[in-house]
């Protein structure tokens, strides 16, 4: 089941790839199609899945969904021993929600290629395995495969941005690239140095396999990572020093002030598609990594750096706000406001309560949904006038009614209004982090001034944009050209809308399913 | 008491309703939809009558449903009705009812009528379910939700900046409420780990059985320093503050005079800002001492500041958002002094004669508007040196508007008699138990109270008595009553302005209804103050409404009213309020800003470019190393050895990802070196 969600794209692209050119024109319908197979394959997934606590996941390999086992490579290495990687694939209440998410941003991302008019044969394929690797990344359970998804993604991304970007794309292609070179480099050594601690308990052998490193007891005794052994490199910890390698490599994705400067350029320059899922989904594939990798596999250390996390997340939430407060760009502005809404999520986790948990994952999902819109909208006025200034724009809301009603939604959605999934998230992931021991309660109180500027950046940006009088830098020839949105459009829009507020209305079609997840998450961190 | 289940069909209705209207007028209906939302509207005020006769005095009614839960902790959604949120429900659907009634002549015409209705249908459906709500999760939920619908309804003629801009403002200042209500939530949901008002705050509920000890807030399950308790109170009353325009965060509502003038009616002076007053009477037990005072202090300068601000205002509009904002200060007031049913009697008669005041302006507007644009006169329709005379041209607003008034001041024979002076009398009653600075709380209440009696009859005689302008002279002459539907609901307000719906003697509130049914101690001071505050208060009205009508009518005293000097300079720049937020806050939250995107730019970005810049360097040393060294040793070499080598040198082609991997091949070999073998 899961291998057919992975691996559709990649035949899609083959198919694409080998199809004469006079096809050209259904490129973008196949990839349309693989993306509603994908989404009513998760949609299945979804409504069979078991949450109930004997179907937790986390830490116990038997309680893993859809799971998928297969030995891969097995190398007789001589001395060391014998290299095992497995296939291996499942899902559960932390993963499974992700699957979901991807198949509708990949959707709405594949309708948002319709503007994208040259060089579909090499488009088309790059963007349907970076469908491939988002999906597998949240399957994978051996990290050697976890680690060949995560960086398959990369790769697509960045001849996306650099061939189809706009005036400066190279730089911005590059320095994604290079950011996030840099974290998975070091993110590689952590996973050899785990190769080597753990073993399987079953065949003896040094294994890749994820779940076997969340126990304690499979790490051979003095091994590097072994918490009873407690080795000390450069002087800190071994297991301190992993997790903060991994921590950073992650968050880098997320992305955390001070290493997200790549994610305005990488948005500014990136076309809308790329944009859409760059906001909807790369930055949780940071998110589900923090917690799948880092805590799970290093709980101790990850409880020791709660304040840090705690304090990171404080400041990007305040951080990305006061940034996108300054914006004149008004996607660079959205940009930010992604930088201050994964905030939330850090400090979630950091409060490593079943609240804060809970709403760092809610947030996920709902910045995901609501990310997508933005970003989508964005590109709709970028599309017809091509340009994006704020200050371009007055009284939009008189000439398209109806593509100002949509803004309106995604902009209160995202700021938080209550109905809409972003307030359960918020709400919840601040309340975490209050109760939380391990935090103080002025992280949630500066957490939540965040809430404020969201406020007031977003309202501010309407006043600018969509109320007063018309006046556009354009002139009368903008007026014609800014047409109301389209029927294409509503579909993309729509579905997007409805999950916000759907969520928001009953948070538990969301919750019931990772609640047992969460709980058992939060138990294997705490001990 | 057991309750049918027939009740919930009632119930749920009552606030589905408004909902309906907005859900189908957004859906696309655009016909008739002003039948539609009266309709709706009305159906929900008949409802929330006869809940109100099944439940005021007799029961309680709380249902609840699970609505979600996280980790292993259940959120509950459900409805809880006493005497409180019947009286709640009632007011508003009540009141909302006539606004539409009285809406259908005045937004007639407008070219966005459809998205009138349904953001008032958005309203009511939120107002409604945040009086029914039964936890502190659902009512800041649509206490958000009011927020909002006031927001487009501000906001309602977008196309004028100032609108823009107020709707924007009102949603801010707002939010720094909500914030302070969020922390509440986070407060008593660490302490008590939940968020039903029931379990909280009913007899002998977590609230009351917690206690301080140790310098520790300590309840069943766990315990706080003592210090959160006055916090949490002091954070809900943050909120409290924000939607009732207390100081210092009142600034949004004189602005929010943008918006239509029914919907100023509604919202703004009726039923949401009231709201503020009624999230302190949900949840009342959490005030401590400290925070109580708090109340009184805020309520105090509150209700003084307004009152002196409205003294000198000229658009009729601002001067009764001014009187909302000193009349909300009165029942925070109250509340603060422990003045519980006071309050909320005070509430409901204000909501009846402010309504009135605004929908008698509105009357006035429309003619002023209407008549100034079919002549071609050029001048502000809603400045009341404009106004003058209307008194023969108008008679019935005139008389509404003057009962209304009378009722704001505190006139015997009208309710405002009643619900005010109870209120001045219990602060009497209080100070005589305080020492210090909280003793001059009484005798500031007492002045505010003369000051609205002058306003508000400058107001009236200047609008209705005083001789006309010169410039408008041709409108007021043109002007005349309101049409039917507008008229009637005027008069119907007129007689709720009145004692007869609230007591049946016109000189004792203690025989009324309304105040009994929220007493829960027997008054002990009674006499001595009850006999002389409404002697002293009426007497002094009395002394200023005439002093009132020989400045304005007659034109004496006219250096008094000329506008000279500085305490007339400071009230008519409402206190400067405005400029100094601009200048402390908003521009230091616009420089912090500009200083992040600054650091961005040229701290964290010029930091990852030079950390490139450096990592090129090595690079390119590398390449010339490579090409000069390597490949030098490599073409030495026999001919096999020299095509590995060009192998080798496309690998190398100066691409940073290649640099790195070798980097990380040498640490892996390290790595595998110490510590494997």
């Amino acid at each position: 089941m899961l291998s057919l969600l992975i691996f559709l794209p990649i035949a899609a692209a083959i198919l694409i790839l080998i199809l004469p050119s006079r096809f050209e024109k259904v490129f973008k319908h196949i990839c349309l199609g693989v993306s509603i197979i994908q989404f009513l394959l998760s949609l299945f997934i979804y409504l069979n899945f078991n949450s109930g606590t004997s179907a937790a996941g986390i830490s116990n390999a038997g309680q893993y969904q859809l799971t998928e086992k297969l030995p891969w490579i097995r190398l007789d290495l001589g001395s060391i021993g014998k290299l095992e990687i497995d296939y291996f694939l499942g899902i559960d209440g932390l993963s499974m929600p992700f699957l979901l998410l991807s198949a509708l941003v990949m959707f709405v991302a594949t309708i948002a290629s319709w503007e994208i008019k040259t060089n579909l044969r090499a488009y088309y394929p790059l963007f349907l395995l970076l469908n491939t690797a988002v999906i597998g990344v949240f399957c994978a359970l051996d990290f050697f495969l976890f680690y060949i998804f995560y960086e398959l993604m990369l790769l697509p991304l960045y001849f996306l941005i650099g061939m189809w970007g706009g005036v400066r794309r190279e730089y911005a292609a590059i320095k994604f690239f290079l950011y996030t070179l840099f974290g998975s480099v070091f993110m590689l050594l952590v996973i050899i140095g785990l190769y080597f601690s753990v073993t399987d308990p079953t065949s003896g052998n040094h294994t890749f396999n994820m779940i076997l490193m969340m126990d304690p007891a499979n790490y051979l005794d003095g091994s590097i990572f072994s918490a009873i052994a407690n080795q000390e490199l450069f002087g800190i910890s071994a297991r301190l020093l992993a997790f903060i390698v991994l921590f950073v490599a992650f968050a880098i994705k997320v992305p955390i002030v001070p290493l997200h400067t790549w994610l305005p350029d990488a948005h500014v320059e990136a076309p809308t598609p790329v944009s859409i899922i760059l906001a909807g989904l790369l930055l949780k594939v940071g998110g589900y990594g923090i917690l799948r990798i880092c805590y799970s596999i290093f709980p101790d250390a990850a409880i020791q750096s709660s304040w840090w996390i705690g304090l990171i997340g404080m400041v990007s939430i305040l951080y990305g706000a006061l940034n996108a407060l300054a914006q004149t760009d008004l996607k660079r502005m959205i940009a930010y406001s992604s930088v201050s809404h994964m905030g939330f999520v850090l400090l979630g986790i950091a409060s490593a309560t079943t609240e804060g948990v809970s709403g760092a994952m809610y947030q996920m999902i709902s910045h995901g949904a609501l990310s997508a819109m933005l970003f989508f909208l964005v590109g709709m006025i970028y599309n017809r006038v091509h340009d994006r200034e704020i200050s371009s724009f007055r009284g939009l809301s008189e000439l398209m009614p109806q593509f100002s009603a949509f803004v309106m939604i995604a902009f209160f959605a995202s700021l938080g209004l209550p109905g809409f999934s972003a307030f359960i998230a918020e709400a919840f992931s601040l309340i975490g982090a209050f109760t939380s021991v391990y935090l103080p309660e002025w992280m949630a109180i500066g957490g939540s001034v965040g809430i404020l500027l969201s406020a007031a950046y977003f309202l501010w940006t309407l006043q600018r944009m969509f109320f007063g009088q018309i006046r556009l830098k354009g002139g009368e020839e903008w007026k014609t050209t800014l047409y109301d949105a389209n029927i294409r459009e509503k579909i993309a829009l729509l579905p997007l809308a409805a999950l916000a507020l759907l969520l928001g209305i009953f948070p538990s079609l969301l919750f019931d399913k990772m609640n047992a997840s969460v709980l058992a998450f939060v138990q294997l961190i705490t001990g | 008491m057991p309750v049918s289940d027939i009740q919930i069909f009632l119930v749920l209705p009552v606030v589905v309703l408004p909902l309906i209207s907005f859900l189908f007028i957004f859906a696309g209906k655009k016909l008739n939809t002003e039948n539609l939302a009266l309709f709706h509207i009305s159906v929900s005020f008949l409802l929330s009558l006869y809940l109100f006769s099944a439940i005021w005095d007799k029961q309680t009614f709380h249902i609840q449903w699970s609505w979600f839960s996280v980790g292993g902790t259940e959120f509950k959604a459900g409805i809880l009705l006493n005497n409180l949120s019947v009286l709640m429900m009632v007011l508003v659907s009540g009141i909302a009812t006539l606004v539409h009634v009285y809406s259908r002549v005045y937004m007639k015409g407008d070219p966005n009528i459809h998205k009138y209705w349904a953001y008032l249908g958005l309203f009511c459906f939120s107002m409604l379910s945040l009086v029914i709500s039964d936890s502190l999760l659902l009512i800041y939920l649509f206490w958000e939700l009011v927020g909002f619908s006031s927001y487009l309804l501000i906001g309602f003629w977008y196309t004028r900046d100032s609108a823009a801009r107020a709707s924007k403002k009102a949603f801010i200042m707002n939010r720094i409420g909500d914030l302070g209500f969020l922390t509440g939530i986070m407060i008593i949901y660490q302490q008590f780990h939940t968020l039903d008002l029931t379990l909280l705050f009913a007899e002998n509920g977590f609230m009351q059985t917690s206690f301080i000890q140790n310098a520790m807030w300590v309840s069943d399950t766990s315990g706080m320093p003592e210090i959160w308790l006055t916090i949490a109170g002091a954070v809900f009353f943050l909120g409290a503050m924000a939607k009732s325009a207390q100081f210092p965060l009142h600034t949004w509502l004189p602005d929010a005079m943008e918006g239509p003038t029914s919907v100023s009616s509604l919202i703004h002076a009726a039923t949401m800002v009231a709201a503020g007053v009624f999230l302190i009477a949900r949840i009342y037990p959490v005030f401590n001492p400290q925070v109580l005072n708090m109340m009184v202090i805020t309520g105090t300068i509150t209700a003084f500041m307004a009152a002196t601000i409205a003294l000198t205002q000229n658009d009729i509009k601002r001067i009764l958002a001014y009187s909302t904002i000193s009349q909300l200060g009165f029942m925070i007031m109250a509340l603060g002094i422990g003045a519980y049913s006071e309050s909320i009697f005070h509430l409901s008669t204000h909501a009846f004669f402010k309504c009135l005041l605004f929908l008698a302006a509105g009357a006035v507007i429309h003619e002023m508007h209407h008549h100034r644009d079919k002549l071609g006169l050029d001048f502000d329709f809603q400045d009341i040196r404009r106004m003058g005379g209307l008194r023969k041209r108008m008679p019935l607003a005139c008389i509404s508007m003057c009962i209304a008034s009378a009722a704001l001041i505190g006139l015997p024979l009208t309710s405002g008699f009643l619900s005010k002076d109870a209120m001045l009398i219990k602060t009497f009653e209080w100070a005589s138990e305080q020492v210090g600075i909280l003793k001059i709380v009484p005798y500031l209440m007492l002045l505010s109270s003369a000051l609205t009696a002058f306003y508000i009859s400058r107001l009236i005689f200047k609008v209705f008595f005083a001789k006309p302008d010169v410039i408008s002279s041709p409108v007021i002459s043109a002007a005349k009553d309101a049409p039917k539907q507008m008229t009637y609901v005027l008069l119907i307000l007129a007689f709720l302005s009145t004692f007869l719906p609230f007591s049946l003697n016109p000189l004792s509130y203690e025989v009324s209804w309304l105040w009994s049914g929220f007493r829960s101690v027997e008054s002990t001071q009674a006499g001595f103050y009850h006999q002389l505050i409404p002697v002293i208060v009426n007497a002094i009205s009395m002394l200023l409404i005439i002093l009132a009508y020989l400045m304005y009518v007659n034109g004496k005293y006219s250096r008094l009213a000329s506008g000279e000097g500085l305490l007339f300079r400071v009230s008519s720049g409402e206190w400067y309020l405005n400029q100094f937020y601009s200048f402390t806050f908003v521009k230091s939250v616009e420089k912090l800003a500009e200083l992040s995107w600054r650091i961005d730019r040229y701290v964290i970005d010029s930091i990852v470019l030079s950390t490139a810049a450096v990592v090129r360097n090595i690079s390119d040393f590398s390449r010339w190393t490579d090409k000069n060294i390597v490949d030098g040793a490599v073409n030495g070499s026999g001919a096999m050895v020299s095509k590995a080598g060009s192998i080798f040198r496309m690998l190398q082609s100066g691409r940073l990802q290649h640099y790195l991997l070798s980097i990380l091949l040498i640490l892996l070999t390290f790595l595998i070196l110490t510590f494997f073998i």
